[in-house]
């Protein structure tokens, strides 16, 4: 199962005349076997048309490219023949005449007798033979269409591209015109790519559907199996038991994009309203010109919130190195004392910006504990990996080495209810603990009681004996173990190396109203996170941290995992973990849609948010790669969010962002599962 | 128009195709006969015999009956010939100086509507000398060719280059992109391109000009002829106004015109079977 065509990281970016650039497509990417069948769904202007012109080469990509069995296409070909929208037959020749231009092109050495042959033959197979010296001025528009697909598959094209092909007929036409389309290509084996408003063509014709988000930097949302067998008939497919689920999931996340169209054409309105009194300024990140100069930035002075952890470094290196003022922002770094503290900060604008936890942003978003739901987005994970899961020093004496001990311990002791401390219910500590405890076949809230507690109490709360473990960020498990209290059973690399621990959360409003603050702030984080992952200044940085105003711990506490090798309290030898804290490398500021919809999915497996059944919505919304992407072009880093494959974690449990619904079901441990839509109306953007 | 109808479809010995045949003509044919009727009577009354001034249509048939009328090719040397052999004169310089122009017009309109930077180069000049009107030409060609023919032939050529170039050059520059899309994606030769689809997709555009251009050739020489001299309608007219022979130059307008209209009229025909059904 080789690949046959691969759309590689595509990018299609147009120069405006008046300067500026619009990014279409962003980051498509996309393999294709060989004899698939696939569709192209999306709203009019998404740029799925552009994307065909692209695999024709009609169109070059502006970044990334198109290869076809192995090689790059550069420049249109009869091997990836297209079937136009406007058929484009040339009115002066007959149909005979028109299919033969292409035959006689591409088939050139061949002897006329066979040529002809082959005219003949594909002029019977779609039933043309009685017009067969007709010109087009003088066939329906369906009869045109036939004569375009005829000569599309005459010449034997490896990839077959269709443009809304039967967008101009009438239903009974499109009909048979799709079965006869279905034959040939089941008889000749051919690849096709077909661009369709039409979800009911999409679901009979194809063997996978893509669809694609609105435009600007429009890319692929969800990509849908079809399962349903071949051969397919018309009248039969629908009957098929999964269609009407798969035909309600395209349309469903056709509205999404509306509903975002619309969202953000309100939003636009608002923010033109909104800074007609101030400098001229540009709206939305993707219509701004890519420039390093610098933009008038709306606001100097910022607040941001942050809790005193190892993983803080790139806000402390940010405001220690001048990154901060290097981009123009005057920054104080405001130290508070819990996660809930900082949601509040945020929420009460008391804070500009702060680091939050991962699912902090889209937790709030959709309104958590009944709490009224405040879009907070987030452009930036400020760091990765980075926790551990301490367990107490008891348990490493009762024997527990692993998490099958662990879940022994517990059984051994039925009327014993162990406690777990957390950070907050929407940080990866909590997600990534319960995920550990349920593939170890341990039900967190029912087999042991997970509690939070700010870090900073963590150790103190273990010490006198209130919690028997918790899963925290450095230097508190390091403390623990020094300390000869507790030991670390599990670290984030056992567990899911590279997940997102901590994002830089701002609510949807304040970027709104601060679209220059913002990219300016996320490129002082960006290059702060950049210099954090150097080892030569891992010194320094803990040099900074470790002073009063943030760690105020003992280098030795903090040391470990980040410089020093990481001592599990158990026997073993301390190993050092390069990447124990991750700040930059391999994409890690990217905030991934992917990596979020892992995240709803927990959130929902313990019923702690509702699952959003417009997820698509709610990403897009929340994890701003357009903004992200932004920031890093003006630095001149990559800023391609990384590829949406299926994951697994450490269990082998595979995670498809195509099918979180299928992904939930299958886990055993869970709560009920609530399944919402969840409508959050577009913040109205404050007029000065 | 009703009551003829009436009176034609009684008989049945008549074919129903030959009933509507003729009733399809007369439609087309009696209104024009009595609205010329009428300016004939309105024209008498207004110029009656003995006048000074226009004379009126009696008269101008009266005056030119003979020889104009009866015997339009009758030759008595020198310039002194029917109007029969005048027209034809005319027409021979035409032909020459439109065939001139269609192969210099259709020729460079190509060439400047495939080649970006020679349109650059040439349009604005063509821009200027289009706006020139034809007889401002003449001294110029005069004293360039010393004789009367050439010039006038030359005079034809500049003024009916201008369409024929200017549409040819717009109808290669307007190919639909969906046909230039087929030729990229069959990777047709550069020479198959040029005559499989830009030409015939050019063709509607090209015709228009000729008969733009043959319009405006036959405006051309009359006016041209009338200062140059030599056998020809122009200078029949010319000759004509000299001597004060209004109703000759008033019968020699109306051949004027006719013969124009049957120009254009043919060029039309021509275009319409060489361009097909739906690009019209």
């Amino acid at each position: 199962m080789s690949v046959f065509v691969e759309i590689d990281h595509v990018d299609r970016i147009f120069s405006l005349p008046n300067g500026g650039s619009y990014v279409a497509l962003k980051n498509i990417e996309l393999k294709i076997k060989q004899g698939e069948f696939v569709s192209l769904i999306g709203h009019s202007g998404c740029g799925k048309s552009t994307l065909l012109n692209i695999v024709a080469g009609l169109d070059q990509a502006s970044h990334g490219g198109v290869i076809l069995e192995g090689r790059q296409v550069t420049s249109p070909g009869p091997d990836r023949m297209v079937v136009f929208q406007n058929y484009s037959l040339l009115p002066w020749l007959t149909v005979y005449e028109n299919i033969a231009l292409a035959v006689d092109e591409v088939m050139g050495r061949s002897p006329a007798s066979d040529r002809r042959s082959i005219i003949q033959h594909h002029i019977d197979l779609v039933g043309l033979r009685h017009a067969a010296s007709k010109r087009p001025g003088e066939l329906s528009g369906g009869m045109r269409q036939r004569v375009a697909i005829a000569r599309a598959l005459a010449i034997r094209p490896k990839l077959l591209l269709l443009d809304e092909p039967f967008g101009a007929l009438d239903a009974l036409t499109r009909g048979g015109l799709q079965e006869q389309l279905m034959k040939i290509c089941e008889e000749s084996h051919v690849t096709c790519i077909m661009v369709t408003h039409d979800v009911d063509e999409a679901l009979l014709l194809s063997d996978r559907i893509v669809m694609l988000t609105n435009g600007p930097e429009s890319h692929i949302g969800q990509i849908l199996q079809v399962p349903i067998p071949r051969p397919r008939n018309r009248m039969e497919v629908v009957k098929h038991p999964n269609y009407y689920s798969m035909r309600n999931e395209i349309i469903y996340f056709l509205n999404q994009q509306k509903r975002d169209k619309k969202r953000k054409a309100t939003q636009k309105v608002a923010n033109v309203n909104a800074k007609a009194i101030e400098a001229p300024l540009s709206n939305n990140a993707p219509l701004v010109r890519s420039e390093a100069a610098p933009q008038q930035l709306e606001k100097v002075t910022l607040e941001i919130g942050f809790i005193p952890l190892t993983d803080c470094a790139p806000l402390v290196v940010a405001k220690a190195k001048g990154f901060f003022k290097k981009h123009g922002l005057e920054v104080n770094l405001c130290r508070e004392t819990s996660w809930s503290a900082i949601a509040q900060g945020i929420a009460t604008k008391r804070l500009d910006a702060a680091q939050m936890v991962a699912g902090m942003p889209l937790g709030m978003t959709i309104g958590m504990g009944g709490n009224q739901p405040l879009p907070i987005v987030t452009s930036l994970v400020l760091s990765r990996n980075g926790n551990a899961i301490t367990l107490s020093k008891r348990f490493y004496q009762q024997g527990v080495r692993t998490l099958a001990d662990f879940k022994n311990a517990i059984a051994q002791t039925p009327d014993r209810v162990y406690n777990l401390g957390v950070v907050h219910p929407h940080s990866m500590h909590n997600l990534i603990l319960r995920y550990w405890l349920a593939s170890g076949g341990i039900d967190p809230d029912r087999d042991v009681n997970l509690i939070v507690i700010p870090p900073p109490h963590m150790v103190a709360h273990l010490r006198a004996g209130k919690i028997d473990g918790y899963c925290v960020g450095e230097p508190w498990n390091s403390f623990a173990v020094s300390e000869d209290i507790g030991f670390v059973i599990a670290t984030d690399l056992d567990i899911w190396p590279g997940n997102p621990d901590k994002v830089l959360g701002v609510s949807e409003d304040w970027v709104n109203q601060y679209p220059q603050t913002h990219i300016a702030l996320l490129k002082a984080l960006i290059e702060a996170c950049e210099y954090c992952d150097d080892p030569r200044n891992r010194e320094e940085i803990l040099q900074l941290l470790c002073q009063p105003q943030y760690l105020g711990s003992a280098q030795v506490y903090a040391r470990p995992g980040f410089i020093d090798p990481y001592n599990r309290g158990t026997q073993e030898q301390p190993q050092i973990l390069p990447r124990f804290n991750q700040f930059y490398v391999d994409n890690s500021n990217c905030p991934g849609r992917v990596e979020g919809l892992w995240i709803l999915t927990q959130l929902a497996r313990w019923g702690i948010t509702p699952f959003p059944k417009n997820w698509i919505e709610i990403l897009e919304r929340v994890r701003r790669v357009d903004l992200f992407g932004e920031a890093a072009r003006q630095l001149g880093l990559p800023d391609r969010e990384s590829d949406r494959e299926p994951f697994k974690l450490f269990d082998g449990m595979v995670f498809n962002p195509d099918d979180p619904m299928g992904y939930l079901k299958c886990l055993e441990i869970r709560h009920e599962i609530r399944v919402e839509e969840i409508i959050i109306d577009a913040a109205k953007a404050d007029v000065a | 128009m009703i009551a003829k109808a009436d009176r034609f479809s009684t008989k049945k010995n008549l074919p129903n195709f030959l009933i509507k045949f003729v009733q399809d003509k007369l439609k087309n044919i009696v209104p024009p006969l009595i609205a010329i009727a009428v300016i004939m009577v309105v024209w008498q009354i207004l110029c009656p015999p003995g006048s000074k001034g226009l004379p009126g249509p009696l008269q101008v048939i009266g005056e030119t009956w003979n020889p104009y009328i009866i015997n339009p090719f009758f030759d008595n040397g020198g310039t002194d010939k029917g109007l029969g052999l005048q027209i034809f004169a005319s027409l021979q310089r035409v032909a020459i100086g439109f065939s001139l122009a269609a192969l210099a017009g259709i020729g460079l309109g190509i060439l400047i509507g495939t080649n970006k930077v020679i349109y650059r180069a040439l349009d604005p000049i063509f821009q200027v000398l289009r706006t020139i009107p034809p007889l401002a030409w003449l001294p110029i060609s005069l004293a360039a060719f010393q004789q009367s023919n050439p010039s006038a032939i030359f005079v034809i050529f500049i003024t009916s280059i201008w369409p024929i170039l200017i549409n040819t050059t717009v109808g290669v520059q307007q190919i639909p992109q969906d046909y230039r899309n087929v030729a990229r994606v069959l990777r047709l030769s550069r020479q198959k391109y040029f005559l499989k689809i830009l030409l015939p997709s050019a063709v509607p555009y090209i015709f228009t000009g000729l008969k733009i251009g043959i319009g405006l050739s036959w405006l051309a020489i009359v006016a041209a002829e009338m200062l140059v001299g030599g056998v020809g309608i122009g200078f029949f007219i010319w000759d004509a106004y000299n001597n004060s022979l209004l109703s000759q130059i008033i019968l020699a307008l109306l051949y004027v015109g006719v013969v124009g209209l049957l120009l254009d009229r043919m060029v039309s025909f021509i275009a319409s079977k060489v361009v097909a059904e739906e690009q019209k």
